[in-house]
């Protein structure tokens, strides 16, 4: 059974090409990143929930909610992400023999495959709390800096009912 | 600063200690609520997933923050490690007027006969410190009725085939079914088993003033914006307070429970604001939950009791219990969601008891509250579909609208070494000593689990399901906001800690009186019977307080 492609009409490649002129990184000042971080977050959220039909993680401005809350409620992992994302930049160079923005899309996928598997000492965990802050900044309130123009209420569905205006 | 003497003082605005306050004051007693959250309003916390007290992430709505306070929980290696209040190991239970009663999903069962008496139905299974009651069924219903018409319970008298005889009906019929239930029920019927609508404290008509549910989504884990979900803050403690005799201080943090040469309370001494106050009283009530009341009781140990009051004999914090949920997840063609709060509609009692293989005690079977978007992301995922990329967001994409949960609280059995304890050398924002918490779960309760899971997968297959995956407890420790059991109740002072009316063995003037007491849990949500336990500890605690 394919649980993945149920009802899946509208092939990715061509919602691409529509949204490739979507603003990226610089949309709006950052408080925690710098601007190398940036891309690389970025980068890591376009992989954790990449655009088809509907916006992924970094047309919904994921990277803001992470760069927010890092200022906030989640300033405990700041140096986690410090840390994490140098290694994971200098794991990419090691393996790969190219910067982690420089590989194409499935390379990069290949690549964090890897690196979630285990197979690059120490990087699990931090991806896993990347992917942990990505869900929460994609699926929660636009209210943090994330999930912009409720994009994924919208791909599911229920926009109405996150709103609260239902009854 | 010395205040002037009141009555009593009862720690903590909860499920118990607002009805305890309530009773009291009616009663015609002077009355100080402490309360170490703040009272709140819908709008501060609002409809926000991230902030809710199912999804902490972004800090507890309800509180303790993560600013003041701080515990340590035992990791897998055998290693302490330092813990936020917004982090699950913390076991966090809310804390603000109403306590957990004022974000809580509302199921407000009865437990069941035998729940009181496990230990002579089950025997005594190694491992486990598992006993009856000191009380039964029987003597608790008019309690469990008062609590269902005082805090308001709707429901439908008679329609659990297993629950034992009640004495009046619910006050209010049960919120209608949603989808998932009309699927569910008929589903549960042609498997020969009996499904009824869940009792919840929630308004299914206008009831006290306070108007019927709107059926929005943001049910458990919220504040209900038209206040139709009955916390002990829309209910007793407002109650409590029209008395003029009851005084509510928000913000307050008890410190100790003060004693004297004879081993009895004199007073509170809590700080607020910074300042360290001493309230004196003729009697205490703790009422802080099943983690915070044995930690008051560890700091007040006076020369009389070296190890903590009421612990002479080394129960205070001991047999931490909480509820091994189990279930399963099911996948649909159909569209199952709409939408419509709370959601959870339906149940079954047919694997609370008697379960095969000499497993011992169940938990009830129900549907899910609605799955809020991230927490569907993070833990609906069938197995195979990876937890990120393109894959997973088409998972979320096809499933969000088409899946159901339906899951139990598995009674667990109490272990001994399952406990919470002082902290060595970690205290809170006001320098008073804080907890850490180690054990396990019972291997039954892991087992039980697993049966219940089974059973949750066959009814969700009956109910339509085109796939069925599980949803299993893990062996740590237990407590959640369901903790309980840290302060038995019992006839024997050497095996437990407070009496059968919730009063310190050998400490004449301190009562303990909320999940503390519970000597088992039961295979359900427990508020309804801390309310009930609080209801039937005033009746007797009135009696033997002579007013001053």
């Amino acid at each position: 059974m394919d649980l993945a492609g149920y009802r899946m009409e509208i092939d990715r490649r061509l919602f691409l090409a529509a949204v490739a002129a979507t603003p990226l990184y610089a949309a709006a000042p950052l408080v925690s990143f710098s601007a190398g971080e940036a891309r690389l977050v970025e980068a890591l959220c376009d992989q954790i929930i990449p655009a088809d039909d509907a916006p992924g993680a970094k047309e919904a401005g994921v990277l803001y909610y992470i760069d927010r809350q890092l200022a906030g409620a989640l300033a405990r992992f700041a140096p986690n992400y410090r840390q994490g994302l140098a290694q994971l930049a200098s794991a990419c160079r090691e393996r790969t023999g190219r910067e982690f923005l420089s590989l194409p899309f499935g390379d990069q996928t290949a690549f964090l495959k890897d690196v979630a598997s285990g197979r690059a000492p120490g990087l699990d965990a931090f991806f896993r709390m990347v992917v942990d802050h990505t869900m929460q900044g994609f699926y929660g309130s636009p209210a943090h800096g994330g999930n912009r123009d409720e994009a994924s209420w919208k791909m599911l569905g229920v926009t109405g009912v996150m709103e609260g205006h239902q009854h | 600063m010395t205040l002037p003497p009141v009555d009593v003082v009862v720690v903590g605005a909860g499920a118990a200690g607002g009805i305890v306050a309530e009773q009291l004051a009616l009663a015609g007693f002077r009355v100080v609520l402490l309360e170490r959250g703040r009272r709140q309003q819908f709008g501060e916390s609002g409809h926000d997933e991230l902030r809710s007290q199912r999804t902490t992430v972004l800090g507890n709505a309800f509180g303790p923050d993560d600013a003041h306070y701080v515990r340590l929980a035992e990791s897998g290696d055998g290693q302490f490690r330092k813990v936020l209040p917004s982090e699950g190991a913390y076991n966090n239970v809310a804390a603000c007027v109403g306590g957990g009663t004022f974000s809580y999903g509302a199921m407000a069962w009865r437990y069941l006969e035998r729940d009181f008496r496990m230990k002579s139905t089950y025997g005594t299974p190694a491992g486990s410190t598992l006993a009856d009651w000191p009380l039964s069924y029987a003597d608790l219903e008019p309690f469990y009725t008062k609590a269902e018409w005082e805090i308001g319970v709707s429901g439908k008298a008679g329609a659990n085939a297993f629950e034992a005889r009640r004495t009046k009906p619910y006050p209010m019929p049960p919120l209608p079914f949603n989808t998932e239930a009309s699927l569910l029920e008929p589903a549960a019927r042609r498997l020969g088993w009996h499904p009824f609508p869940i009792p919840m404290a929630i308004n299914s008509v206008a009831y006290q003033g306070r108007p019927g549910c709107v059926a929005c989504p943001h049910c458990v884990g919220f504040a209900c914006e038209v206040n139709a979900k009955n916390s002990t803050a829309v209910t007793a403690i407002p109650r409590a307070l029209a008395t003029k005799l009851c005084e509510l201080r928000t913000q307050t943090v008890a410190r100790r429970i003060a004693t004297n040469d004879r081993g009895q309370a004199t007073a509170v001494e809590y700080f607020q604001e910074g300042k360290l106050y001493e309230q004196p009283c003729r009697a205490v009530v703790a009422s802080c939950s099943a983690t915070e009341t044995p930690r008051l009781l560890f700091n007040s140990a006076s020369k009389l009791f070296p190890q903590g009051l009421g612990n002479r004999h080394d129960w205070v914090g001991r047999n931490l219990q909480g509820h091994a949920y189990s279930g399963a997840y099911g996948l649909f063609e159909r569209e199952v969601f709409d939408g419509l709060g709370p959601a959870a509609r339906v149940a079954c009692c047919d694997f609370n008891h008697g379960l095969p293989n000499g497993l011992k005690g169940g938990a009830m079977l129900a549907n899910e509250f609605i799955r809020l978007p991230y927490l569907f992301a993070r833990n609906a995922i069938a197995p195979g579909v990876p937890l990120w990329g393109l894959e997973h967001k088409r998972y979320v994409r096809a499933w969000y609208k088409r899946s159901m949960a339906v899951q139990g609280p598995v009674q667990e059995m109490p272990v001994f070494e399952s406990r919470v304890e002082l902290a060595p050398e970690l205290t809170d924002a006001w320098g008073i000593p804080t907890l850490r918490i180690r054990g396990h779960r019972h291997p039954n309760d892991l087992e039980v689990g697993r049966f219940i899971s089974s059973k949750a997968e066959a009814w969700l297959k009956e109910a339509g399901a085109v796939k069925t995956f599980p949803k299993l407890p893990g062996a740590g420790v237990s407590g959640g906001q369901h903790q309980a059991g840290t302060c038995r109740m019992g006839d024997d002072p050497q095996t437990s800690v407070v009496d059968r009316y919730c009063r310190i063995h050998d400490v004449d003037n301190v009562w303990v009186v909320d999940g503390s007491v519970h000597v088992t849990n039961g295979g359900f949500n427990p508020s309804l019977t801390i309310q009930a336990i609080a209801y039937w500890a005033t009746a007797r605690m009135i009696r033997d307080l002579p007013k001053a």
